[in-house]
């Protein structure tokens, strides 16, 4: 039990306690490159949010309040809720190259910066316009964003899975089983163990008795 | 090769008693290595294990072929080979698992267990090659469905076990001092003889001795001054993000 344990904490990527977690995922490279395991950097204070009150969802249409690109409205393809950065697309971009080597100097690229969560605010869908957003309950009682200047409801963004699978239209292959299997109600309950209900569909008979042993 | 390994152990076994006991003719260990080094798939000589089982007599390498069923499960379908990515579903969930039988869930974990091991047969397939292993992610799905299995068919039994004798854990157990002062929770091992006639275990220490009992104390002072130390720490932090992001009374 103690080597599993072993080995499960050293496939766990620890990370010191005054990591400072950059757009990078921290396992890359690129990450590796800019916080070496030795480097330790001033702290960066983060205004705390509560989970249930972040508002800025992917994929919402959000305007940017100041900056470089400030009154533009764009798509926010990344969210990073520990720092409460939020990633554009195409917006508060700088130029950078990518995938040197040698005397090639690589690919001209925008890249984007991360924008701080108070820097954007929400777009209200009806007429396009910035607004401040609550989160409110409806008559069903469903928890939904509500724009404080107009007071429309603000729909969720469509979730897309990381894997492009859309559910409404897949179709299942050879080895997954057919939603109304896998919703079929086949448990009863009853008294029995797993292994005292297989070894009676199975037809086991278990007549020897277990020898004496001492617990302790 | 375990067939090799008990072969050359019988010989060098066969060594020892060639001045005791004279065994004739004995060219079996020398085949057997032999069988195996040409690799061929299903033929294979009978080895016993021991030495004394082979006759002078009747001392003839036999050949028996392997049993051929079943190793196509340990691949994926043809239509699948040499694809870069393969479609799979979505794992099972422990409410989709809930409602299952305790016989389908037995069925399911077999089935779960072939998937499992045809993975990894592919994945290290694909070291060997030096390739990239097509969709990885089944086998995460795959050991996820399982681990959801293994929680609901533990949940009913705790609950059996709750309702029919009150007893909240599977394992029996006690807290415990150790010699270091410590109180565990000490699980109980099976054992086939009591422990008053367990040498062993007549010789661990479930009691602090009397050197160690100050100790106790000040580990205890130790530990509730580190506590205090990280509430005071949680406090200090919270006000200095209270000073530093203010909490906007009017809204703007």
């Amino acid at each position: 039990m103690r080597l599993t344990a072993l080995l499960s904490m050293a496939a766990k990527a620890a990370f010191p306690r005054d990591y400072r977690y950059g757009t990078n995922r921290p396992w890359t490279i690129a990450a590796q490159r800019l916080n070496p395991p030795g480097k330790t950097r001033r702290k960066v204070f983060v205004e705390p949010i509560a989970n249930e009150d972040w508002h800025v969802l992917k994929g919402d249409t959000v305007e940017i309040l100041s900056g470089k690109d400030k009154g533009k409205q764009g798509k926010v393809a990344q969210v990073f809720r520990r720092r409460s950065w939020v990633i554009l697309e195409g917006l508060n971009t700088h130029y950078r190259y990518i995938g040197r080597s040698g005397d090639y100097r690589g690919t001209y690229i925008a890249s984007e910066a991360p924008l701080l969560l108070k820097d954007v605010t929400l777009v209200d869908p009806t007429d396009r316009k910035p607004t401040d957003i609550e989160w409110r309950y409806t008559e069903e009682g469903e928890r939904v964003r509500v724009s404080v200047r107009t007071g429309r409801i603000i729909p969720k963004p469509v979730f897309q899975r990381r894997d492009g699978i859309i559910p409404q239209q897949w179709k299942d292959g050879t080895k997954d089983t057919s939603p109304e299997d896998t919703l079929q109600k086949t448990y009863t309950t009853s008294l029995k163990t797993l292994e005292e209900e297989v070894m009676e569909k199975m037809n086991i008979w278990e007549d020897k008795s277990p020898r004496n042993s001492y617990w302790y | 090769m375990s067939a090799a390994v008990t072969s050359r152990l019988t010989a060098a076994v066969c060594r020892q008693f060639q001045r005791v006991v004279t065994v004739s003719s004995y060219a079996q260990p020398q085949s057997a290595t032999q069988a195996f080094s040409k690799l061929h798939l299903c033929q294979r000589s009978q080895t016993y294990d021991s030495w004394w089982f082979r006759s002078s007599v009747n001392n003839r390498a036999l050949h028996t072929s392997c049993v051929r069923r079943g190793l196509e499960e340990f691949f994926d379908l043809p239509e699948n080979w040499g694809e870069q990515t393969v479609k799979s579903g979505a794992p099972w969930t422990a409410k989709q698992l809930r409602v299952k039988s305790n016989e389908d869930l037995h069925k399911l974990w077999y089935v779960l267990l072939k998937e499992k091991n045809m993975l990894l047969t592919l994945e290290q397939e694909a070291k060997r090659q030096r390739l990239p292993m097509p969709s990885p992610e089944r086998l995460k799905k795959v050991e996820r469905s399982m681990k959801r299995l293994d929680t609901v068919v533990t949940e009913r039994e705790d609950a059996l076990r709750l309702l029919q004798t009150g007893q909240e854990r599977g394992r029996p157990g006690e807290w415990r001092r150790n010699v270091f002062g410590k109180t565990f929770w000490y699980r109980f091992k099976e054992h086939p003889i009591p422990w008053y006639l367990n040498s062993r275990y007549k010789r661990r220490r479930f009691f602090e001795p009397s050197h160690v009992a100050p100790y106790t104390r000040l580990s205890l002072e130790k530990y509730l001054r580190s506590k205090i130390r990280k509430e005071k720490r949680e406090k200090r932090s919270q006000e200095r993000l209270a000073t530093i992001f203010p909490k906007k009374t009017a809204l703007a």
